[in-house]
């Protein structure tokens, strides 16, 4: 808006200005013509893309970009306002992360990628002085990535932060006198959802902007139709010997559904099929006639970048350079060796030792990839994930709860040693005493090496619980823990709050590895009072006061005076009254005279 | 309870037939009754109300008000700026006389009496205070230090050195880039002792030092007289320059008024955002960190005595023009019939904008341009067209380049054909900073004219010490009528502290500038800026804010359930009793008359 008010006016710069400022700067430039060393890894830009065929008709894409930048000022594929936040705030290093569905392990494997919790995770090494500082420094880190994001990351308060001890270890390079001055500081919004208001200042970081280049593929109407999908943005600073560079890498990964994906070409609005398109099992007895017993897994469904995208993949984008060693891969496909693909023309294929198909993109025109129909469909390796994890509530009524995980070792030799940690709200509050580790098989050992907690602070912060376990091979661990729930105060509702309250995701770590999965997150429903309460409350309290007062006041104001001396109201009634009763008494008497004679 | 059954002693015996109206009372039992009434009322009055009012009314610290409405109309202050202008004559014989006349012509010649020159002939020493003023030139703030004990008051403004020219020439003057001498050739055919002559030069000397300082004379007039225009009693500047108001005047107020327009508000730090946005794939680089070390730091460190600076820079591929930007294809020679066969041959041309796209020439949707700074970012932009529209040119510009004002400047730079394989040396990149700094000195507002950067700079100074002095009595007199118009909003005591700083800088900015100190510490443009920060700071003071929203009838809504069901009887009760007196009242006088 500000832009259009401007006003416009052509500047013919005068000669006599350019002179004026050149010969007084070049009584100073001259001396300083030292050369800054300018050597091409320091603009690297990469770009790839990973697909994956998934069983049950999914399939895994993984866009990963990095770039790479210099601690100064000036940038050129280092985004500026990640740079100028980063200097804001004193962030060392930033993991940021966006994610949406629940990631399948059962079905789809290990996870790919370092994916956050459901809504928003943040994690920032900050350096300060001192905690307060660190806090300072957290919040204008979290407002100025909130306005960048267009994501509510500004309400990561006191209560929802919390300083892991164990779970979260540095990425980037920092020398051992940074490390004694860094705060790390995590913060999670599992409530926000993620759209693409997210993925649009996400795409413009980019040095293609998503016109050229696999994040051309990017479009908020696929990515966020995923069964699952994850954006991440981690910042930190990359050491080759002495030689550092600030490292941002952003990644997208998302788990299409093939089927659904075709579906929504073919139908834009959802419809119901008709029965001779279904699937249906006719060996089921019961499968005949109008019913119909569904049959998965037939086939492998045909695809290709354009149809599950919408869009093939506009060229190459000409600033991804790669590692010198090899030749830029930009696309590469993981599927069952038996399968052909056909890509299009020129573009050239990079063979891998481990099976993995990769491609280079071609120069200024559109690149896709075709998978033709495979029937019977082929098997796929899944690498089983060191550790599944679940996490649930247990307990009934408003009043108190309990929480168990379930952590599932399928490993048959291994054991795991993983560290769970656990960010509550503050209107959850835990008994430490309740704490249960249950191992089935039962075992000697006892899962639970060390434990850290930092109690509720009402208002203020939230619990935090960080424990270190061992769970051994081919074995199930129960974790289980009582907690109250609190009483809100009426403003601190939101607007829906029968809806319930969510709980972060439960980040479960292995040190050794540096593998990390998280739970989903819980959905907590606290007493929640009636809103018009205040009111009435206001309006019965005011009703009582004004009772008492009136009957006091009365009490000292009226005159009382005695019922006769008062003029009778409705006297002739009571004059009627009267007669009638003399009457009878007449009678009375008549009778009883009657009687005595 | 309290009160007794009344047995009224002339109550009517049982057997008799009730009366109308019940028995009077007794006077005692009358009289507990209204003493009841009154002490209600008296806690009410005394306790309640007092109670309710203090508990929610609104704070409102005492304001200066008369004091802030007195800046705002410009009647505390009669802002001037006395400028010094050391005459050195080595060579002249009686100097003082021809000062004397000069500076006669100056005062009579000078229609706006705040802004004066006033000169001063230098004595002695001579050589060595110019060696050391030209070496600190660049630093106006350290002149105090290394001129004499009166310097350090007063800073020169410029020193008109007086030579004889060379044999037949006419008087001429000279000025220097970089430092604030004015060397001014004399005819050697001048004689001291014929009037004539002597007029001549000194009407030539008035002259000079007038064409060199009008523009500021006039920025500051305009500044002065515009701030004060809405109060009732316009200061005596703007009627001096109504009597001079011929065609060139008007001319020149358009052109000040175009000039003023495109100035950035004052911040004591600007961030200043390089960018180059390329319409493809490439360039991939470019020298700025030392384009901008070499071509513009001398000049930002030359203006570190005014504002500081902090620089970024950036690239951004893929910038795309707005879509209702079209550029279009202009043949250099459309009288030229290209031949049939060499239809397919490029035909020399170039692209141009259209001038009323030029507004909409930032894509402010698309490119990131915003800083998180907390100070104001000025914007130079380098566009690069993409190769299909090159060359691209901008109309009626030689340089390519544009302002837009209060925000930044952009140039368009077109491509050679090696610079298209992907880097911007920092020869390419001299053109568009020499722009870039012309267009920074005209957006911080420096005059531009003359040709000295140093005379530029000082102008810019007092210039800004004027826009601050200004700014602040506006925004006291914004805060004045602020809490005037509205009476609900509360007012906390750090709104107090702040106006009260507000008006001591204002009064030392105002001291400053009558002695002639405008730059360095404990200067007008430092007391300037904190008068305006912490007015800024006045008027946008949260807790203000929040109380203009709260709805009256809320509080209404809570008490009534409260005020009304106690109301009712103390107000009727009250009634009772009035009407009962009254009553008592007349039947006394009728009693008395009868």
């Amino acid at each position: 808006m500000r832009l259009l008010r401007r006003l416009i006016a052509v500047v013919l710069a005068t000669s006599l200005i350019s002179a004026a400022v050149g010969s007084s700067s070049s009584a100073v430039g001259s001396s300083s013509s030292s050369a800054v060393v300018d050597d091409d890894d320091h603009y690297e830009y990469d770009e790839n893309l990973l697909l994956k065929t998934l069983p049950g008709n999914s399939v895994l894409a993984s866009f990963r970009f990095v770039m790479n930048g210099t601690f100064n000022n000036h940038h050129s594929v280092f985004p500026r306002s990640l740079a100028q936040i980063l200097s804001q705030s004193h962030a060392r290093e930033l993991h940021l992360k966006f994610s949406l569905g629940r990631w399948d392990a059962e079905r789809w494997g290990t996870p790919i990628g370092k994916a956050g919790g459901t809504g928003v995770e943040l994690w920032a090494w900050v350096e300060a002085d001192d905690d307060a500082g660190a806090d300072k420094r957290w919040t204008t880190l979290t407002n100025a990535l909130s306005g960048l994001f267009c994501a509510s990351l500004n309400f990561i308060d006191g209560t929802r932060t919390i300083r892991p001890v164990m779970s979260f270890q540095p990425e980037g390079h920092h020398s051992e006198r940074e490390m004694e001055r860094l705060h790390l500081l995590h913060g999670s919004l599992p409530r926000e959802p993620v759209c693409t208001e997210n993925l649009t200042p996400f795409l413009k970081l980019l040095p293609c902007k998503g016109r050229a280049g696999i994040s051309s593929l990017l479009d908020g109407h696929k990515l966020f139709d995923a069964q699952w999908q994850s954006m991440s943005v981690v910042i930190k600073p990359v050491c080759d010997g002495d030689r550092c560079r600030l490292q941002v890498e952003q990644t997208v990964d998302m788990v299409l559904d093939v089927e659904r994906s075709l579906q929504r070409r073919d139908s834009p609005v959802p419809k119901p099929r008709s029965i001779e398109q279904l699937n249906c099992d006719a060996t089921k007895f019961y499968g005949v006639g109008d019913a119909c017993f569904p049959q998965a897994d037939l086939a492998d469904l045909p695809w290709s970048l354009a149809e599950i995208f919408g869009r093939p993949i506009r060229g190459v984008c000409p600033l991804a350079r790669s590692g010198s060693e090899e030749p830029a891969a930009h696309v590469c496909a993981v599927v069952p060796a038996g399968r052909p693909i056909f890509v299009s023309q020129d573009s050239y294929e990079v063979k891998r030792q481990d099976g993995t198909r990769c491609f280079v993109l071609p120069n200024g025109k559109d690149f896709d990839i075709i998978l033709p129909l495979q029937s019977p469909p082929l098997p796929q390796d899944i690498s089983p994930p060191p550790l599944y994890a679940s996490r649930s509530f247990t307990g009934h009524g408003q009043e108190r709860g309990g929480v168990q995980a379930v952590l599932r070792n399928p490993s048959p030799t291994d054991s795991v040693e993983f560290i769970y940690l656990e960010s509550l709200p503050w209107f959850m509050k835990p008994y430490l005493h309740t704490l249960r580790t249950t191992l089935s098989p039962p075992s000697p050992l006892d899962p639970l090496r060390s434990l850290f907690y930092r109690p509720v602070l009402d208002r203020a912060r939230g619990a935090h619980l960080e424990a270190a376990l061992t769970l051994p091979p081919n074995s199930t661990l129960t974790l289980s823990y009582d907690f109250d729930k609190s009483v809100l105060r009426y403003t601190e509702y939101p607007p829906d709050a029968n809806r319930g309250f969510d709980v972060a995701a439960a980040v479960i770590t292995i040190p050794r590895t540096g593998f990390a999965i998280r739970t989903t997150s819980l959905l907590l429903s606290l007493p929640t009072p009636d809103f018009s309460m205040p009111y009435n409350v206001i309006i019965l309290s005011s009703t009582v006061i004004a009772l008492a007062f009136g009957s006091i006041f009365n009490l000292l104001v009226r005159r009382f005076v005695a019922a006769d001396a008062m003029p009778r109201r409705g006297a002739r009634l009571m004059t009627v009254r009267g007669k009638i009763l003399a009457v009878v008494k007449r009678l009375k008497e008549r009778g009883a005279k009657r009687k005595t004679e | 309870m309290s009160e007794p059954k009344p047995k009224a002693p002339d109550s009517p015996p049982p057997d008799s037939p009730p009366p109308d109206s019940p028995p009077p009372d007794t006077p005692e039992n009358e009289r507990t009754r209204a003493l009841v009434v009154l002490s209600f009322w008296t806690v009410v009055l005394l306790l309640g109300l007092p109670l309710w009012w203090f508990t929610t009314s609104i704070y409102r610290a005492p304001l200066p008000l008369e004091e802030m409405q007195s800046w705002a109309n410009g009647r505390a202050c009669r802002a001037e700026f006395p400028l010094l202008v050391d005459v050195e004559a080595p060579t002249l014989p009686d100097p003082e006389n021809l000062l004397k006349t000069v500076q006669h012509a100056l005062d009579d010649a000078n229609d706006f009496s705040a802004h004066h020159l006033r000169l001063r002939l230098a004595y002695g020493k001579d050589d060595e205070r110019i060696s050391t003023t030209i070496q600190s030139d660049l630093q106006p703030e350290r002149k105090g230090e290394t001129g004499g004990p009166e310097d350090e008051e007063e800073s020169v403004a410029a020193i008109l050195r007086l030579a004889p020219g060379t044999s037949g020439s006419t008087h001429s003057y000279q000025l220097h880039n970089s430092s604030r001498v004015i060397d001014l050739y004399y005819s050697p055919s001048y004689n001291p002792s014929s009037s004539a002559s002597s007029t001549s030069l000194a009407l030539f000397i008035s002259n000079t030092l007038q064409e060199i300082f009008r523009e500021e004379q006039q920025m500051i007039s305009h500044l002065l007289s515009s701030a004060a225009a809405p109060s009732p009693s316009p200061p005596p500047a703007s009627s001096g320059s109504n009597n001079s108001s011929n065609g060139s005047n008007k001319i020149n107020k358009a052109e000040i008024q175009r000039k003023m327009s495109r100035i950035m508000r004052y911040s004591p730090t600007y961030h200043l955002t390089f960018s180059m946005f390329t319409a493809s794939g490439s360039p991939t680089s470019w020298e700025v960190e030392q384009s901008i070390e070499d071509y513009l730091q001398p000049l930002l460190d030359a203006l570190s005595g005014i504002s500081n600076f902090t620089v970024d820079s950036q690239i951004q591929f893929y910038a795309s023009l707005s879509p209702n930007v079209v550029p279009v294809w202009v043949p250099t020679n459309p009288e030229v019939v290209v031949p049939e066969d060499q239809q397919q041959q490029p035909q020399p041309g170039k692209w141009v904008l259209k001038k009323e796209d030029l507004s909409s020439f930032i894509n402010s949707a698309e490119w990131p341009l915003v800083s998180i700074t907390s100070y104001p970012t000025i914007n130079f932009i380098v566009y690069i067209p993409s190769k299909e529209q090159t060359p691209l040119a901008i109309p009626e510009s030689a340089t390519n380049a544009f302002l837009l004002p209060q925000w930044g400047g952009v140039m368009v730079l077109n491509p050679t054909e090696e610079s298209h394989t992907g880097h911007i040396s920092k020869k390419d990149l001299k053109p568009a900073m020499d722009i870039f700094a012309a267009q920074l000195l005209s957006l911080l507002g420096a005059p531009s004219r003359p040709l000295s950067l140093p005379i530029r700079i000082d102008s810019l100074t007092r210039q800004r010490s004027a826009e601050l002095l200004t700014s602040a009595s506006s925004s006291l007199g914004s805060l004045y009528s602020l809490t005037k118009a509205l009476p609900s909003i509360s007012i906390p005591t750090s709104v107090l502290t702040s106006v009260g700083s507000t008006l001591s800088s204002l009064t030392n900015a105002c001291r400053e500038l009558k002695k002639g100190r405008f730059g360095g510490p404990g200067g007008a443009l430092e007391e300037g800026r904190n008068a305006a920060y912490q007015a800024e700071k006045a008027f946008f003071e949260k807790s203000m804010v929040g109380q203009v929203y709260f709805p009256e009838e809320h509080k209404v809504a809570v008490y009534l359930p409260l005020l009304g069901p106690v109301g009712v009887p103390l107000i009727m009760n009250a009634l009772k009793w009035i009407f009962g007196m009254v009553k008592e009242w007349k039947a006394n006088r009728r009693g008395a008359a009868v």
